[in-house]
């Protein structure tokens, strides 16, 4: 038996809002200490990975490892009936379900809505995502970094991220002109979620396509901040913190600039 | 073409070998693909008023405009508005490497052309079909016989491989089949998979290969994947480790060569009366042919007289191929003057059509190329959600892929 109980349904949207225009079916993993989903985007280039400890529930329990096939379109309809404050309940039985159901209730319990969703059968590859040592961290206000996404994504398809000692650039360009955005560390601001902090071990120059980060920046409500790790030749990373209970990470391939005559 | 019926078998018996995916997530991917066969296509299929394309001095030019668009639709797939609202906003450029490769002669044992021999006898079928509907002045019919006498020439080759030397795009010449020059290039690690209508690259051991690559633009169909171990996986025909090379075959390779000559191969007959279903029953149950054809009724099952199947199954193993380790791929930058003084002043293109195509091409290969992420991490575990009964059987000891199969402790 599979149950989990969330206070603050709005959580739950929130997150699949964030994951859903990325990954469309994913596979929910539930073990008795955590959910977790890994997806990436059919041409895979971008994975988003989430991890929801039982601690962010009410009450868990999950007696079996269930993993359940999600289709986001479907959970998405069924969460639009969902008000912020509603009581998530999500319940699944442990052998082979075929179905999961939600149980919504309001805040002050006089209503209850109930729904079941058909699982849908996925074959994915499942990533490895070793742990590594990035070259630059970067910490800055997640609506900050929508912002300059959606600013950035009318001059280019691409941005460019450079990050050096107390800075970090990005820039793209285009047919219509060029656009640079430079964010200067300033931890000494007063809050917290509008400074930006650059930890620097060596510099990066990296180019990533800006529709995913765009998709990425979906996750804004769920967390204030933002963190970016960057190292070069490998992927981006994009931190949202859910809370102290979880958190959602998106991987990002670079761009790679080819030079086809000495290949 | 191809062996008979099979991807139909493969969609009963193995669904999960087959992925469709759209032409997009192939970015970036380098595949290859049989020119020859894509030739022959177009002298049939670009024709206006039912004659072919042809220059002035009435040289046919339908095998150029097919290969000239189809290339540039290839390298340049993404950055053409193709209607959806992801496309408009300037997508992930796209680079498609493709090789076409190029089959000089078909040189097949004289006796094993059977398909060949059914071929040209259609053909003289067709020629005196032809003559009939001249006589008779049936336009509709003239066109139809018209078309199944088309043969792609050596002058046509000869073109094509100039365009696409002067287009940048490598070619490679197979010394007998191209699908097997293919799939030696896939199995060599040089492309990452075949792009082809034709079945018989699965029997050659390709690892990947895609179905409606070309087609699916036009006709907004998804391309298909197979891969070739999910195959022989849900075929149940694999039982050891899977052969990477075409030439270091493998006992579970001879059951699926095996079990696409008794489906119907192009190089010999097959049982009268052994369709798809017997024949993936008899294979599965008595292993390679020669098994079968001393435990089946051969009154009722009468093998074809002087039955080349050894030769056939030879054939599908040993491929007469150059090996991959021997073949440079390179593109370079197209020769637009080039394109242009042989399309144009040879052929007769127009010059500003043909100058934008090479625009695109020139396009598709600057910049920067879109990074895969399975190029920066290793997958784990293929992993299934629950509804899969398979998964139950082979327990997989893989992390990641326990899942809800574990049993109660």
């Amino acid at each position: 038996m599979f149950e989990a109980k969330l206070q603050q349904g709005g959580l739950l949207k929130k997150i699949l809002e964030s994951v859903k225009d990325l990954v469309v079916d994913g596979l929910w993993d539930c073990d008795g200490a955590a959910i977790t989903l890994q997806g990436m985007d059919s041409s895979h280039v971008a994975l988003v990975e989430m991890l929801l400890r039982a601690e962010a529930f009410e009450h868990y329990r999950c007696d079996r490892n269930v993993t359940l096939g999600m289709n986001h379109n479907h959970l998405s309809k069924i969460l639009k009936c969902a008000n912020n404050d509603d009581i998530v309940i999500l319940k699944a039985a442990d052998q082979n379900p075929d179905s999961c159901s939600l149980i919504l209730e309001s805040k002050n319990g006089e209503k209850t809505s109930d729904f079941v969703v058909s699982l849908v059968r996925i074959d994915t590859d499942q990533l490895g995502i070793p742990e590594t040592e990035y070259s630059a961290h970067v910490k800055m206000s997640s609506g900050e970094f929508q912002r300059i996404c959606r600013d950035l994504s009318q001059f280019g398809d691409a941005v460019q991220i450079t990050c050096s000692k107390q800075d970090v650039k990005f820039s793209s360009s285009g047919e219509t002109g060029k656009a640079n955005i430079t964010l200067t560390h300033s931890a000494t601001v007063d809050k917290e979620e509008e400074s930006v902090t650059v930890d620097l071990k060596e510099p990066v120059d990296l180019t990533f396509a800006l529709r995913f980060l765009n998709l990425f920046t979906k996750a804004t409500p769920i967390s204030d901040t933002v963190t970016l790790s960057l190292s070069q030749e490998a992927p981006l990373v994009v931190e949202y913190k859910i809370g102290d209970s979880g958190h959602i990470r998106y991987f990002l391939a670079p761009k790679i600039q080819e030079d086809e005559e000495n290949e | 073409m191809g062996i008979h019926n099979l991807a139909k078998l493969i969609a009963d018996f193995a669904p999960s070998a087959m992925k469709e995916q759209e032409m997009k997530s192939y970015f970036g991917r380098k595949i290859a693909i049989d020119a020859s066969m894509c030739i022959y296509q177009f002298l049939i299929a670009v024709r206006s008023d039912g004659a072919q394309l042809a220059n002035e001095d009435g040289e046919v030019t339908s095998h150029l405009v097919g290969l000239f668009y189809r290339t540039i639709r290839m390298v340049d797939n993404g950055i053409k508005p193709a209607g959806t609202k992801l496309w408009v906003q300037g997508v992930i450029p796209k680079i498609f490497h493709i090789t076409f490769l190029q089959i000089r002669v078909r040189r097949k044992p004289p006796d094993l052309n059977w398909r060949i021999v059914k071929r040209k006898e259609r053909r003289q079928e067709a020629e005196k079909e032809l003559e009939k509907a001249k006589e008779a002045g049936d336009t509709e019919n003239v066109q139809k016989f018209e078309r199944r006498l088309v043969r792609a020439t050596p002058q046509h080759n000869e073109d094509c491989k100039k365009l696409l030397k002067l287009m940048g795009i490598p070619y490679v010449e197979a010394p007998g089949e191209a699908e097997a020059q293919c799939v030696a290039l896939v199995n060599g690690d040089k492309v990452y998979g075949v792009g082809t209508e034709d079945m018989d690259a699965l029997t050659f051991g390709t690892k990947v290969m895609l179905r409606h690559l070309t087609a699916s633009e036009a006709k907004k169909l998804p391309v298909q994947e197979y891969s070739f171990n999910k195959v022989l996986e849900g075929l149940n025909l694999s039982h050891e480790e899977v052969c990477r090379n075409p030439l270091r075959v493998q006992s579970n390779m001879l059951d699926f060569i095996d079990l696409c000559i008794l489906m119907g191969c192009d190089y010999c007959g097959t049982i009268r009366g052994i369709g798809p279903k017997r024949a993936i029953e008899l294979i599965q149950k008595y292993k390679n042919i020669e098994a079968v054809l001393e435990n089946i009724d051969q009154k009722k099952y009468p093998p074809p007289e002087g039955w080349l199947f050894k030769q056939a199954r030879e054939l599908f193993k040993h491929p007469d191929v150059t090996p991959a380790e021997d073949i440079e791929l390179k593109w370079t930058d197209p020769d637009e003057e080039g394109v242009v003084d042989f399309m144009c002043k040879r052929f007769g293109f127009n010059e500003e059509r043909i100058r934008n195509g090479c625009q695109k091409l020139k396009k598709g290969r600057k910049g920067s190329t879109q990074g895969r992420l399975d190029s920066f991490f290793t997958v784990v575990a293929n992993k299934s959600s629950n509804k899969r009964k398979a998964e139950e059987m082979n327990g997989k000891k893989s992390k990641k892929a326990k899942g809800s199969f574990k049993k109660r402790k």
